[in-house]
């Protein structure tokens, strides 16, 4: 273990006059991105991906991987010449080894590793779940929240304690996007399950009413969806009116997770939240997040829909923290962590952002 | 006086001094029938739909009383019941003086001994297949040397092993984020007592934890039940 002073005087001096430019990869899922950031402003110096669009159904990790390999090349050129940088200039690689599918996990790994090699650039290991974080203290300025985390693999709750993000609440079955996008899929409003910014389940709510006779299961601190799920699809398939069951499904869904937000403020004394990952581009979700907060007198924000879903600025905003801290490792070492929990990895930046990192 | 209408009630309860707000309700406290007591008051949810916040904030108080009166019966260290009127979302019931066990967690001020007692009370509750539902380390009060468990509200009669291991499940949980340094110590205090308290059934119910936990772990199982499928 390092000690916090060994921390604090390994921090890196760039070779950007005072700049850090960290370049971030991340492959864990449905997207592949490239990120650019600086600890300068504007900050976010380029944002390239390609997302793996499913034609039917379900996707194969396999067919997500095959596509990430022959995407990869053009979106690093992409975020190069956005940013206008080649990757010399940059003080870091930084990418996402986990938690997520192995074989698309690779891919975004293999990239990262060859540029660091090939350049001798510092690799700089980032956990997904870490990053949603802090794309959302970043962009939102609340530097100690509790996070509400919503996407289509992960649905949990967040916070600071004793130098790692914790898990105070998360769901026990299946998680909110997925809930929202197997329903969809299932009663045939899906693919595409967003588009124009909405939610096919949204889109089918316009007009629906609330109707009692959903399950809303909140245990603890943790929320349950499954029960949910298979009660609105029986409920559709049984003759109701399918707006009025995408309404109540989508307000039991987001009014649990509020709740189990709300007492994780309860309970960790914390006055500010936000809303992150992919489910946060959801407006009426968003809006319950800022009255739950208004209630209790605290501070509330939600990132915006381009930095909510899986993207390399993420990454390599997170990287840029981590390098900052002395956190590299060697090329050997970059191997995948599927399953790689995020109450496993030390956050000594915290609560700095990345706005803290230039000296001067 | 207090009017027997429920209203008046509602408003003559909101002018007792305010004692501690959890995440659903504002604990007030004053005398009834003669009785030290907490009004616990449940309070309308801005951001549900007024219909769900009205039959959650009901059914709760019903079965908050429900259960912390069944939950006396079975010699589990709760307050007194002493009235409930769920159409308004009011409890009324003994009140315990101390401290919540996650203060004195905190402040070091805690024993071993009153962690046993914690782990002792969920396993009577268990023992009668009570599922708590919220057995967070702020819902145990220590008062003097005695551990008393609160907060019903999310209880529920246990149908299966795993209604209660999720209890267990959820207490560790929250000890591992909420304690994180004193967690491992904290846990074996509490399993001591609850496997006293639960001999048999209790192993089954912890080994039933394990599982739950690791369900819960694995992210990229629970992303492909569904998006292969
Ligand atoms: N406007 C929206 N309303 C509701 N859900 C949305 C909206 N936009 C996107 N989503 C959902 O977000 C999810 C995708 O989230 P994200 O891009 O973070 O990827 P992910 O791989 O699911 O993330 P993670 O690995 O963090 O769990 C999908 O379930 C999608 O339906
Ligand atoms: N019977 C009681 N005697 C003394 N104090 C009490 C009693 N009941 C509740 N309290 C105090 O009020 C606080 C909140 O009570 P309780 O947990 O029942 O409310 P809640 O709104 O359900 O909270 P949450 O769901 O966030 O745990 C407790 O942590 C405790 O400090
Ligand atoms: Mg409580
Ligand atoms: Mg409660």
């Amino acid at each position: 273990m390092v000690s916090a002073a060994t921390q604090s005087s390994s921090r890196r001096r760039s070779g950007n006059g005072g700049d850090l430019i960290v370049l971030g990869i991340e492959s864990t899922a449905h997207t592949f991105g490239v990120g650019i950031v600086s600890s300068r402003e504007p900050y976010i110096l380029a944002d390239a991906r390609r997302q793996y669009k499913p034609k039917s159904g379900g996707i194969l990790p396999r067919e997500v991987a095959a596509f990430f390999s022959s995407v990869a090349g053009e979106v690093l050129e992409e975020a190069l010449a956005q940013a206008g940088l080649t990757v010399r200039d940059v003080d870091g690689i930084a990418v996402a080894l986990g938690p997520g599918m192995g074989p698309a996990l690779r891919v975004g790994a293999t990239v990262a590793r060859a540029l660091a090699s090939r350049y001798r650039k510092p690799l700089v290991p980032v956990n997904h779940a870490v990053a949603h974080i802090e794309v959302a203290r970043f962009v939102t300025g609340l530097r100690d929240p509790v996070a509400v985390y919503v996407a289509g693999g992960n649905t949990s709750i967040l916070s600071y304690s004793e130098g790692r993000y914790r898990v105070f609440g998360e769901t026990l079955d299946i998680a909110l996007g997925n809930l929202l996008d197997t329903f969809a899929r299932e009663v045939g409003i899906a693919p595409p399950y967003v588009s124009g910014g909405k939610h096919a389940v949204d889109k089918c709510a316009e007009g629906g009413d609330y109707i009692d006779g959903l399950p809303y299961v909140v245990k603890g601190q943790d929320v349950s969806y499954s029960g949910l799920l298979t009660a609105a699809l029986r409920m559709a398939r049984s003759g109701a009116r399918l707006s009025d069951v995408c309404y109540t499904l989508r307000e039991v869904a987001f009014s649990s997770i509020v709740e189990v937000g709300e007492r994780c403020m309860a309970h960790t004394g914390r006055d500010s939240v936000v809303l992150t990952g992919g489910v946060a581009a959801n407006k009426v979700l968003a809006s319950k997040v800022a009255l739950m907060a208004e209630s209790r007198g605290a501070r509330h924000g939600t990132v915006p829909p381009r930095l909510a879903g899986d993207n390399g600025v993420m990454i390599a905003l997170t990287g840029a923290l981590a390098l900052a801290h002395g956190i590299t490792i060697g090329v050997e070492e970059a191997v995948i962590r599927q399953r790689w929990r995020v109450d496993r990895v030390d956050v000594p930046w915290y609560p700095e952002t990345l706005k803290d990192l230039s000296s001067g | 006086m207090v009017s027997r209408n429920p209203e008046g009630l509602v408003e003559w309860v909101r002018s007792l001094p305010l004692a501690s707000r959890g995440a659903e309700s504002e604990i007030r406290v004053g005398a009834w029938m003669g009785i030290d007591a907490v009004f616990k008051l449940r309070i309308p949810k801005a951001y549900m739909h007024p219909r769900l916040d009205y039959v959650l904030r009901m059914s709760r108080t019903r079965r908050e009383a429900k259960l912390l009166a069944k939950a006396h019966s079975l010699g589990a260290r709760v307050p007194l019941l002493l009235g409930v009127f769920p159409s308004i979302g009011l409890i009324i019931m003994e009140r315990i003086r101390g401290k919540v066990l996650r203060d004195a967690i905190r402040e070091g001020s805690y024993r071993a001994e009153d962690l046993r007692m914690a782990g002792e009370v969920l396993g009577r509750l268990h023992d009668g297949w009570i599922a708590h539902g919220d057995p967070t380390t702020s819902n145990y009060i220590v008062s003097g040397e005695r551990v008393y468990l609160i907060d019903f509200g999310l209880a529920d009669k246990a149908t299966s092993v795993e209604d209660l291991a999720v209890d267990i499940h959820l207490f560790r949980r929250s000890v591992e984020s909420t304690h994180a340094v004193q967690a491992r110590d904290i846990l074996e205090h509490f399993l001591d007592g609850y496997l006293e308290a639960a001999p048999g059934l209790g192993e089954r119910v912890i080994e039933r934890a394990e599982e739950i936990r690791l369900r819960g772990r694995y992210v990229e199982e629970r992303r492909r039940t569904v998006w292969a499928g």
